[in-house]
């Protein structure tokens, strides 16, 4: 068995793993790498509290029951003055928008600060993972991103004040 | 790996289901655990994302297509859930992701759940200098001791680009550790 970096700082909260012992023993039998697994919680000193593992499954399924089940209203007719408040507020601002807007709003007419104070302030839930999931990369071009395009010459400055050698840059087709 | 093969399986039957998430809670949750408590330090914030986690895989593992080992999927969903969580709080409270990731550093030293000496407080403060991606290879290199096959599964990420962060992300600790 390896040995922590850092099991002498390492601490188990008294208990932790009572009852686990016969689940880890099963894993420690039946998964190769699983005498890693126990060390991948050497924690240099983080701790967890008391039987925090051994109440989690019963916490995941609560949560997940409280995901699956619909809230039923306490007013059923509530529901219906909703419905009518928003029909009413739904007239407003078409006949409000009719008066003040001649043109629809499209995507390109909203302001890009708008569209990045939307992504910066609504916390959408988009990683910027998924988020480069679904932009097609291939098809941008740099003056997507840049207002302005870079003049030649900064370009060259930025690269002079920032590169070590320009070597780096492998530029082997190029005369520079 | 077979076990993992039907265990997927399972969760796809409506019948088998309950008892496989079960199982699979198990089998994972003090993996998950300690892979998201590095990148968020702070214990009620990893149980927090570490359930959120569970809940993402019970619901998308129709979504399972098992190109990858279902470990190394549920470690990605646990990453990006990880540094959705960062993101959101340091949006919330309106301040830039390096400030966060002082402040998280700073809260440690009055966390009941870490008693870290002031060495490990140290190293704490220089892996959260660490830029994202070194950070996380660190973590999963150190101390979770993880392959850089695995860690290359789980981040998308080829081995020899691994390597280079992880040799980086030594190099800037061993530095920042010298500095005193």
């Amino acid at each position: 068995m390896k040995t922590s970096k850092d099991n002498a700082n390492f601490k188990t909260p008294e208990g932790y793993f009572e009852g686990f012992t016969d689940k880890l023993m099963d894993r420690i039998s039946t998964q190769k790498d699983n005498q890693r697994d126990l060390l991948s919680s050497k924690s240099s000193g983080f701790l967890v509290p008391d039987a925090y593992f051994e109440g989690l499954n019963s916490k995941i399924l609560k949560k997940l029951d409280q995901d699956e089940t619909k809230v039923i209203p306490l007013n059923p007719r509530a529901k219906y003055l909703y419905y009518a408040a928003a029909i009413a507020a739904l007239v407003l601002l078409t006949i409000g928008i009719r008066y003040t807007q001649s043109a629809e709003p499209t995507f390109e007419s909203l302001a890009k600060t708008e569209i990045e104070d939307y992504f910066e302030h609504t916390a959408s839930g988009f990683s910027t993972y998924e988020i480069a999931e679904v932009i097609p990369v291939d098809d941008l071009e740099i003056s997507d991103v840049l207002e302005n395009e870079f003049e030649d010459e900064n370009i060259i400055d930025y690269l002079d004040n920032s590169l070590d050698d320009f070597e780096e840059l492998n530029l082997t087709d190029y005369e520079y | 790996m077979i076990v993992e093969e039907t265990l997927v399986h399972d969760l796809k039957d409506k019948a088998k289901q309950a008892k496989a998430f079960e199982v699979l809670v198990n089998t994972y949750k003090e993996r998950l655990y300690w892979h998201i408590r590095r990148i968020v330090l702070n214990h009620d914030d990893a149980d927090d994302v570490l359930q959120n986690t569970f809940i993402k895989v019970y619901k998308n593992i129709n979504g399972f297509k098992g190109d990858s080992q279902l470990f190394s999927w549920m470690y990605r969903i646990a990453t990006n859930e990880a540094l959705t969580f960062l993101k959101k709080k340091s949006n919330k409270l309106g301040i830039s992701d390096a400030e966060l990731q002082d402040r998280m550093v700073t809260n440690l030293q009055a966390d009941v759940y870490f008693d870290g000496d002031e060495i490990q407080m140290k190293l704490q403060e220089a892996i959260a200098r660490l830029p994202e991606k070194q950070k996380l290879v660190f973590n999963m290199k150190y101390f979770q001791e993880l392959k850089y096959e695995e860690i290359s599964s789980i981040l998308n990420t080829s081995v020899g680009g691994l390597k280079a962060s992880y040799h980086l992300a030594v190099k800037k600790l061993e530095s920042f550790l010298k500095e005193d």
